[in-house]
C-alpha cells in the first residue's frame, strides 16, 4: 500500500495585537489547505507577544487540532528569516498519529519532567508504530540531557527525540511551550508521532577547531571546572585576553563567545558537541549551555559565514536522504547562528534549506536556544545530545 | 624490540664472560659485549634526535596555538566591529520604519502609541516605554513594549515623585543610567523597576503639541553609550518632529472642517434666501400680472373714451382740447404697450408662454422687420444696412424674434443721431447664427453696461432725459432671447456706438450648454 501523502500549509502575521496575530496566522494557514482537516498544528510565536492571547488567537481558529510549539528568538518563514510575529504549520494526513505530551519544572526535576512529557504523549498514542518525539524544551534551562534521559526511559533509547529549545529573543528572562491551549514555562512539551510516516533529521554547526586539545579534568552538569588542571577560565582568558572575559563577565552571551563556542569531543565520537559559555563563575569555572563530561577532550572551535551556510546545506540534505516524498520541513535554527550570519547571510542559508528539500516544500521554523537531535557519526538514536550553534533540519514525509 | 636485542646481547656476553672465568679466552663475549655497547650508542643517538624533533614539533604546536590566539583577537576585534555596524544597520532602518509609521499621525497622542516591540529590539533595548506628559505632574504611557501594566504603573510614580521627569522635561537630552555608575538613589530605583542593569530616558519636547517621556532598558548592558545616546536623541527629536506634525496637520484639519461647515452653512443660507428670492420674484410677477390686467380694462377705457372726444362725436373741440386728448391718447398707448411688456416679461418669467420652435425664412422675416422701423429711420435719416452672409432661416418663435429684432434697432434708432447709421449683421456660427446690431450712436457707460438688461433700468445719459422709455424693452428682449437657449450680449464704448449681441441656436436644444456670456 502506498502511503499517504503528507500535506502542510503555512499562515502567519506580523501584526502586533497578539490575539489578532495568532487568529491571522492560525485562518491562513487553514485557508489554504483544501483536502482535509488537520492533525497537528506547529506554532512559533515571538516572545514579545503576549503569549496567552497569542494562543489564544490561534485556539479560537483551530479548535481541538492538537497543537505544539513555543516562544521563539525570530521566526522562520520559507522567504527568509522574520521577527515579531507568528507562524503555524498546520500537518494533515489521513494517516498520522500524534499525540501531544507535557513535562513541568525541568529546572528543580529534569529527569521526572521527560519521564512525565513522554509518558503523557505515549498515553494518548494510539495504534501505529511511534516514528519519533518532536520536543519544544525551554531554552533557559541549560541542562537538557536529564530531561531527555527521562524521556528514553519512557520511550526507549532507540526512540528519536528531536527538537528545538524555546527562546525569547535574547532577554535570558521567560521562554514559553505551548501545548494545545496551554502556554507554559520552565517546562518541556511534545509530540509523538506516528503512522506509515519517516522523519529525516539533519543536524550541522560548521565549526572547525582552532585551538590545541585540552582535557577536561573536573566538570559537572553544565559546568566546565578545569582544562588540564587549570581553572577553565583561564584557559577561556588565554585566548580571548582579559578585557574581552571581562567584557563577558558583564554582558553574558556576547557574540564574541558564540563566535567561538567550546568544541567537546566526547571519547566515543568524532563528531564535536557545540557548548557556548553562558557565564563566568566566582571560582574560575564557565557556565555552559549544555551537559560537560569530565575526560572529553575540548578545543575552541571557530565559525565562519559560508562554514555555517555550507552547514545548512548540508543539514537539510541528511534531512531529506530517507524520505521519497517530503511533506514538509521544520527548522531548529541556533540563535546564535542568526547572530554571527547578520540579516543578509541569516536570510541566505534560509535559502540554501530551501534549494536543498525543493522549493515547493512547506517550511517553518524557529531561532532557538538549543537543537535536539541525534549526535555523532553513527547516527543511532541512542546518542541524542542537546547541542547548540548548530542547524537542525526535520523533515516529514513518506 | 631493538632493546630487547641489545639486553640479549649484554646478558649473553655477561653469561659467556662467567662461564670463561673472565679469562682472555672469552674474545666472544668481548665482541658480543662491545657490539652492544654499539648498538647502545648508535640507538641513543638516535632517540636524541628524535627528541629534538618532538621538541621542535611542540614548540611549533605551541607558537601555533599562540597565533590561533592572536588570529582569534583579531577576528574578535572584526567580530564587535561587525556587531556594532549590524546594530547601527538595524537601529536605522528601525527609524526610518518608524518615520514612515509616523508620517501617518493625525492626532499628536497617535505618535505616543507607535513605539513598537521591533523599534526597541533594533535599537538593542528589551525594554521600552513611551508616554504623553501633560505637565510634570502627569505621565500617562501610551507604548508598553516588554514592560507590564503594574511595573509601568509604579515607574510613572516613580518619575513623578522622584522628580526626574521634570528633571527630563526640563532638559530633554537622553540620560544614561548604568547600575556600576549611578550614584542617585532616584536614578538606582529606576533601574530596579525597570529590573535592567542600564537604561536611557529621554524627552520629547515639540514645539507644538503634548510633551513626552521615552524610556529604554537594556538587559545585557551598554556596549556603547555614546552610540546609544546618539540613536535615542535622534528618536526623541523624530518623535518630537512627529507630534509637532500631526499636531500642525491636526490644527489644519480642524481649520479646513471650521471652513467647510461655514461653506455650508453660507451655502445653505443662500440657498434659502435664493428660494425666497424665487418666491418674491413669483410674488411680484404674479402682482404684476394682476395689476396689469386689472389696468388694461379701465387704460382701454380710457383709450376708447379718449377716441370718442377725440371723434368729436360729443361736439367740435377747440385746439387746445385736441391736443390734450391726443395727449391722453398717446400716454394711454405708452402705458399699454409698458403694462403689454411687463405682462409678456411675467408670463416668459412663469413659463406660461411657449416657444414656438420652427424654422422660417430670413428674408420676409427682416423685411417685417425693417417695415416696422421704417418709419423711426426716416424720420432721423439713419442709413439702414442688412448682411445676412449667407444666413438663409432662423429657428424660433418668428412673433417674439421679431420683437426682439424691432426692439433692438429701435432703441438704437432712438440713441443715433440723425444721419448716423444703423448695421443689422447676421453670420453663422457652428450650430447657431450670431446677430449683431450696431450703431453709431452715443455709447453706454461702462457704469450702465452690467445692468442694462435689468427690468426698468435706464441708462444715465442726456437722450433717456429726454425720450420717454419703461426700462422693460431690453429685460423683455433678454428673457425672449433665453426662452430660445440663445443669448445677448452687448459691447459698446461711449461716443462710439453700441453693438447688440444675439446668439439663437440652429438646432432644438436637447440639453442646456453653459453659459460662456
Amino acid at each position: 500500500m502506498v502511503p499517504e501523502a503528507i500535506r502542510a500549509t503555512i499562515g502567519w502575521s506580523e501584526k502586533a495585537d497578539s490575539l489578532e496575530a495568532g487568529k491571522e496566522a492560525a485562518e491562513l494557514a487553514l485557508s489554504r489547505l483544501s483536502l482535509f482537516g488537520p492533525q497537528l498544528a506547529i506554532v512559533f510565536g515571538s516572545s514579545w507577544f503576549d503569549q496567552w492571547l497569542l494562543l489564544q488567537g490561534v485556539h479560537s481558529v483551530l479548535g481541538s487540532i492538537p497543537t505544539i510549539g513555543g516562544s521563539t528568538a525570530g521566526e522562520i518563514l520559507p522567504s527568509g528569516p522574520v521577527s515579531h510575529s507568528c507562524v503555524v504549520m498546520l500537518i494533515a494526513s489521513e494517516t498520522l498519529s500524534c499525540s501531544t505530551g507535557m513535562g513541568e519544572a525541568v529546572d528543580r526535576v529534569p529527569r521526572e519532567a521527560g519521564q512525565q512529557a513522554a509518558f503523557t504523549a505515549v498515553r494518548g498514542f494510539h495504534g501505529s508504530p511511534r516514528m519519533g518525539f518532536l520536543l519544544f524544551g525551554d531554552g533557559l534551562v541549560t541542562n537538557y540531557a536529564d530531561v531527555v534521559r527521562g524521556m528514553q526511559e519512557v520511550l526507549g533509547t532507540s526512540s528519536l527525540i528531536v527538537g528545538g529549545m524555546a527562546g525569547d529573543d535574547f532577554r535570558f528572562a521567560q521562554t514559553y511551550q505551548y501545548v494545545n491551549n496551554r502556554v507554559l514555562s520552565r517546562s518541556v512539551v511534545g509530540v509523538l508521532l506516528g503512522g506509515p510516516i519517516k522523519i529525516g533529521v539533519g543536524c550541522q554547526h560548521g565549526f572547525a577547531p582552532v585551538s590545541k586539545p585540552r582535557r577536561i579534568t573536573r566538570a559537572h552538569t553544565h559546568i566546565l571546572y578545569e582544562l588540564d588542571g587549570q581553572p577553565a577560565a583561564s584557559v577561556y582568558e588565554e585566548y580571548f585576553g582579559p578585557e574581552v572575559v571581562q567584557r563577558m563577565r558583564q554582558e553574558g552571551l556576547t557574540r564574541q563567545s558564540i563566535a567561538y563556542p567550546l568544541g567537546i569531543q566526547p571519547e566515543t565520537s568524532e563528531a564535536w558537541l557545540l557548548r557556548n559559555v553562558v557565564s563566568f563563575g566566582e571560582d574560575g569555572s564557565l557556565s555552559c549551555s549544555g551537559e560537560i563530561r569530565e575526560g572529553s577532550w575540548l578545543q575552541l572551535m571557530i565559525g565562519s559565514r559560508e562554514l555555517a551556510l555550507e552547514a545548512a546545506r548540508k543539514a537539510a540534505q541528511e534531512a531529506i536522504r530517507p524520505l521519497n516524498r517530503i511533506g514538509c520541513a521544520l527548522v531548529f535554527d541556533s540563535a546564535v547562528r542568526r547572530m554571527l550570519l547578520g540579516p543578509q547571510q541569516a536570510a541566505m542559508e534560509i535559502a540554501q534549506i530551501r534549494e536543498a528539500i525543493g522549493p515547493s516544500i512547506p517550511l517553518i521554523g524557529c531561532y532557538t536556544y538549543g537543537e535536539q537531535a541525534p549526535f555523532g557519526i553513527t547516527s543511532t538514536q541512542e546518542h541524542t545530545a542537546t547541542q547548540t550553534g548548530s542547524v537542525l533540519v526535520v523533515a516529514l514525509g513518506t | 624490540m631493538s632493546y630487547a636485542f641489545l639486553l640479549l646481547g649484554i646478558l649473553a656476553a655477561i653469561v659467556l664472560a662467567l662461564r670463561a672465568d673472565w679469562s682472555v679466552q672469552s674474545p666472544g663475549a668481548i665482541l658480543v659485549l662491545l657490539g652492544s655497547f654499539v648498538y647502545l650508542a648508535l640507538k641513543a643517538e638516535s632517540s636524541r634526535k628524535k627528541l629534538d624533533e618532538l621538541y621542535r614539533l611542540r614548540a611549533a604546536y605551541d607558537q601555533l596555538d599562540q597565533q590561533a590566539k592572536l588570529v582569534i583577537r583579531t577576528d574578535l576585534e572584526l567580530h564587535h566591529t561587525q556587531e556594532e555596524l549590524d546594530h547601527r544597520l538595524a537601529s536605522l532602518m528601525s527609524l526610518h520604519q518608524l518615520g514612515r509609521q509616523l508620517q501617518v499621525s493625525l492626532h499628536p497622542e497617535e505618535v505616543f502609541s507607535k513605539l513598537e516591540s521591533s523599534v526597541v529590539t533594533n535599537f538593542g533595548f528589551s525594554k521600552g516605554l513611551l508616554g504623553m506628559a501633560a505637565s510634570f505632574e502627569i505621565l500617562e504611557w501610551r507604548s508598553l513594549v516588554g514592560v507590564s501594566q503594574p511595573i509601568a504603573d509604579d515607574l510613572c510614580k516613580h518619575l513623578l515623585e522622584s522628580g526626574l521627569l521634570k528633571q527630563i522635561l526640563t532638559h530633554p537630552a537622553p540620560k544614561i543610567f548604568h547600575t556600576g555608575s549611578v550614584s542617585d538613589p532616584a536614578q538606582r530605583k529606576l533601574l530596579d523597576l525597570l529590573g535592567v542593569p542600564a537604561a536611557v530616558i529621554a524627552g520629547i519636547l515639540p514645539h507644538a503639541g503634548p510633551t513626552g517621556c521615552l524610556l529604554f532598558g537594556r538587559t545585557r548592558g551598554i556596549t556603547n553609550s555614546k552610540a546609544d545616546e546618539e540613536l535615542v536623541a535622534i528618536l526623541a527629536n523624530q518623535l518630537a518632529g512627529a507630534v509637532e506634525n500631526s499636531a500642525l496637520y491636526e490644527k489644519a484639519w480642524t481649520a479646513q472642517q471650521e471652513l467647510e461647515a461655514k461653506v455650508q452653512q453660507r451655502t445653505r443660507e443662500l440657498a434659502e434666501a435664493n428660494t425666497a428670492l424665487v418666491r418674491l420674484n413669483k410674488a411680484k410677477s404674479d402682482f404684476v400680472s394682476a395689476v396689469s390686467h386689472e389696468l388694461r380694462t379701465p387704460l382701454a377705457a380710457i383709450k376708447g373714451y379718449a377716441s370718442l372726444l377725440g371723434s368729436g362725436q360729443f361736439g367740435a373741440l377747440a385746439k387746445a382740447q385736441r391736443e390734450r386728448i391726443t395727449k391722453i391718447e398717446k400716454h394711454a398707448d405708452l402705458l399699454a404697450q409698458f403694462i403689454n411688456n411687463l405682462l409678456d416679461i411675467a408670463r416668459i418669467e412663469s413659463g406660461r408662454v411657449t416657444m414656438e420652435q420652427r424654422t422660417f425664412g430670413i428674408e420676409d422675416f427682416l423685411s417685417t422687420v425693417q417695415d416696422l422701423v421704417h418709419p423711426q429711420l426716416e424720420a432721423k435719416q439713419i442709413r439702414y444696412a442688412v448682411d445676412r452672409d449667407g444666413v438663409k432661416e432662423l429657428l424660433g418663435d418668428a412673433q417674439h424674434l421679431q420683437r426682439v429684432f424691432v426692439n433692438l434697432l429701435s432703441n438704437a434708432i432712438k440713441y443715433t443721431p440723425a444721419g448716423g447709421s444703423i448695421r443689422l449683421g447676421l453670420k453663422k456660427e457652428g450650430r447657431s447664427v450670431l446677430a449683431m446690431v450696431s450703431d453709431t450712436g452715443c455709447g453706454i457707460g461702462p457704469m450702465d453696461l452690467p445692468k442694462l438688461f435689468q427690468e426698468f433700468y435706464r441708462a444715465n445719459d442726456p437722450i433717456n432725459q429726454e425720450v420717454r422709455g419703461t426700462g422693460l424693452g431690453l429685460a423683455l428682449v433678454k428673457r425672449i432671447v433665453e426662452a430660445h437657449q440663445g443669448r445677448i450680449w452687448v459691447q459698446s464704448e461711449q461716443g462710439k456706438g453700441s453693438t447688440f449681441f444675439v446668439s439663437l441656436p440652429l438646432e432644438p436644444a436637447t440639453t442646456e450648454e453653459p453659459s460662456t456670456t
